[in-house]
């Protein structure tokens, strides 16, 4: 497997509370090969911002990051020194972020920030580095790049601050980018934009892309592989196709259920919802964390941990006490 | 079913921006000319990009603001001369984000009740009973009265907010975003909602999003925004499945519906939306436009009505029929 860019083995975040320790993630595989693109959906405080975080090693200082296995490009970065991981930040894996506002630094130029992360990583002149941002701010879609370079953030639009970070990102050519909510707080027109720019510059640099995300309809259309991620679980992994198509966690389905799809649901028609709350993730849990929501539970769910089942060919899996053929039986 | 229940015409509010201590101030046209008609039992969804003025036309229905020019009618009155509690006794507004619209000192059952007590009712038991059958009717148990909203999830206070707004009862709500600060299986309980309390109480929603799959799912009515105008009006099911204004058709576009078998759009909208301070000439969608004529950046277009839809557009007035041909 040359073609792995990153591999995470049982990835556990826990935060000690006053309450007991919150198991924010527990047990989290990840696999990106070259190219690919892993989507992690779920909904807020499922821990997807969190396992990105512990990827790149900027958890809060409280939390304690355990995991078996984390290579990024066939060398395990796991026991790295902050000296080392910082080195590899910027230049081997990069992350865009939410708010292009709050992770652009409002006090220096758009070129002074860029320049930075070349001197940084690529030991270059200033002069060099410049020519090389502004490459790759014109490669991102922005006109007049020189003049761009010498503007600060709020400058710019919502857009092009994304664009700049994206730009920033690529600079020193990573293997792997982490974006965590990259087009949540755009329009949906600019969204469409820069979902297209990102998985144009993904297959031109041959990268390993994981975004997280809530919004199904940006998963359908740019995941290679999903993964579905409930109360620091994956409770399904599979193909795009195969989640979409078929999916089989009771989870994955309500999911599915709630959203609005034009032309399918009827308008006025009442959406699917899945009732209750997600469980609080204090203290030890045992079971299925989906049970107390779910519309297949039964008593067995709540003995004992439920593995995540990996069938059809090994590329899907769920995290169910009902296999397939049962659970192709009801809808 | 066709009382009109706000009438605003020919709507335009100028905001001074300034820009220096010597430069003197600079005007922005926020809403500029808006005509709308929303009849009685109508969901009417304002769409449009950030900045076009949605939430400006939201305030000015709700007389927050006042117009700069125009004439807005709330049922036949102008809506500067309605008394502030009666004007609050008809339209109701609920937020986007119930973590910063609820005061978190308040119990639920005190933030649910105060609107009945600016009413002038004092009595608490009358209050107690309506704030509770309110509740109820939001889906909020009881228990959750003497709560304070950071014991409740994201969900539940939007159910406060709604049931802030409707506990006297009013005839119209307007929904600034009312699920975009909620994760989509609790979206989805809220739409539903929104849609059994209209027909139960017979209200009149003004909803506005952003997002297109809420908007053709949930209104009947859809009046498309772009900086400060409205460039297109229809029924929902006319709007989407026959945009007439290109604008409509680009935003229409970039919808991602969860469909693994298609690629990511591409809507060729360019890259920038256009400063507010400073709009183009003509049409304000001209620059961006994939149909633009040469007409467009000289004349603004003036509306066209045809049975019951609106749009404004140099495509389907005399410019475009003798470009067509």
């Amino acid at each position: 497997m040359s073609d792995s860019v990153l591999d995470v083995k049982n990835l556990s975040v826990d935060i000690p509370l006053a309450e007991g320790i919150l198991h924010a993630v527990d047990g989290i595989d990840i696999h990106v090969d070259k190219g690919e693109t892993l989507c992690i959906v779920g909904e807020s405080g499922c821990g997807k911002s969190l396992t990105s975080l512990a990827i790149m090693d900027l958890l809060p200082k409280k939390a304690i990051r355990r995991m078996e296995r984390l290579d990024l490009a066939g060398t395990s970065i796991l026991d790295y020194s902050e000296r080392q991981m910082s080195d590899i930040r910027g230049s081997k894996m990069g992350m865009i972020f939410q708010e292009p506002m709050t992770s652009l630094n409002p006090a220096f130029t758009i070129g002074n920030q860029m320049i930075e992360t070349l001197q940084r990583h690529r030991n270059m002149t200033g002069v060099a580095a410049r020519d090389i941002a502004k490459g790759m701010l014109e490669k991102v879609g922005i006109t007049a790049a020189d003049q761009r370079l010498n503007q600060y953030p709020h400058q710019l639009s919502g857009g092009l601050r994304q664009r700049v970070m994206i730009a920033m990102t690529l600079l020193c050519e990573p293997e792997l980018i982490i974006a965590d909510e990259p087009t949540t707080a755009l329009d949906v027109t600019i969204q469409a934009q820069i979902l297209l720019l990102l998985q144009e510059l993904q297959s031109e640099f041959d990268m390993g892309l994981i975004l997280i995300t809530h919004d199904l309809g940006v998963v359908a259309r740019i995941a290679t592989r999903v993964a579905v991620m409930y109360a620091g679980q994956i409770v399904e992994q599979g193909t795009v196709k195969q989640i979409f198509d078929n999916p089989m966690h009771p989870y994955t389905r309500g999911l599915m259920r709630c959203i609005p799809v034009p032309g399918k649901t009827k308008p006025g028609e009442p959406l699917g919802s899945i009732p209750g709350m997600v469980p609080s993730l204090v203290g030890k849990f045992t079971g299925c964390r989906f049970a107390d929501r779910c519309n297949l539970v039964n008593d067995a769910c709540r003995k004992s941990d439920i593995e995540l089942r990996a069938e059809s060919g090994k590329t899907q899996g769920y995290r169910c006490i009902i296999d397939a053929k049962e659970m192709a039986k009801v809808s | 079913m066709s009382e009109i229940m706000i009438d605003a015409r020919n709507v335009t509010r100028n905001f001074s921006i300034s820009r220096g201590m010597f430069r003197g101030k600079q005007t922005l046209r926020a809403v500029n000319g808006v005509d709308l008609t929303v009849k009685q039992g109508e969901v009417l969804a304002l769409v449009g990009e950030s900045g076009c003025g949605k939430t400006t036309l939201a305030k000015i229905l709700l007389g927050l603001l006042p117009q700069t020019t125009g004439s807005v009618d709330l049922c036949g009155q102008p809506i500067m001369d309605v008394p502030r509690l009666e004007l609050a006794r008809t339209i109701q507004p609920i937020f986007q984000d119930p973590y910063s619209s609820l005061n978190p000192r308040k119990t639920i059952g005190s933030i649910i009740g105060l609107p009945m007590r600016v009413q002038g009712i004092e009595d608490s038991a009358t209050i107690r009973q309506q704030v509770e059958t309110t509740m109820d009717l939001v889906g909020l148990a009881a228990r959750h009265y003497n709560a304070y909203p950071n014991q409740l999830s994201g969900g539940q206070r939007q159910r406060v907010a709604i049931a802030r707004a409707l506990v006297n009862r009013p005839q119209v709500v307007v929904c600034d975003e009312p699920t975009s600060a909620l994760d989509v299986s609790v979206q989805s309980q809220i739409l539903n909602l929104l849609s059994d309390l209209r027909k139960e109480l017979n209200l009149t929603y003004i909803i506005i999003s952003h997002n297109l799959a809420v908007v053709e799912h949930i209104a009947t009515r859809v009046a498309v925004m772009y900086l400060g105008r409205l460039v297109e009006e229809a029924e929902t099911s006319i709007l989407f499945n026959n945009p007439n204004h290109p604008y409509t058709r680009a935003l229409l576009e970039s919808v991602l519906t969860p469909d693994p078998d298609l690629g990511i759009p591409n809507a060729e909208l360019g890259a920038s939306y256009p400063n507010p301070i400073d709009p183009p000439s003509g049409c304000a969608f001209h620059p961006r436009c994939a149909r633009v004529m040469p007409c467009c950046a000289v004349t603004p277009p003036t509306g066209i009505n045809s049975s019951g839809s609106y749009v404004a557009c140099h495509l389907y007035d005399e410019n475009g029929a003798s470009n067509e041909d």
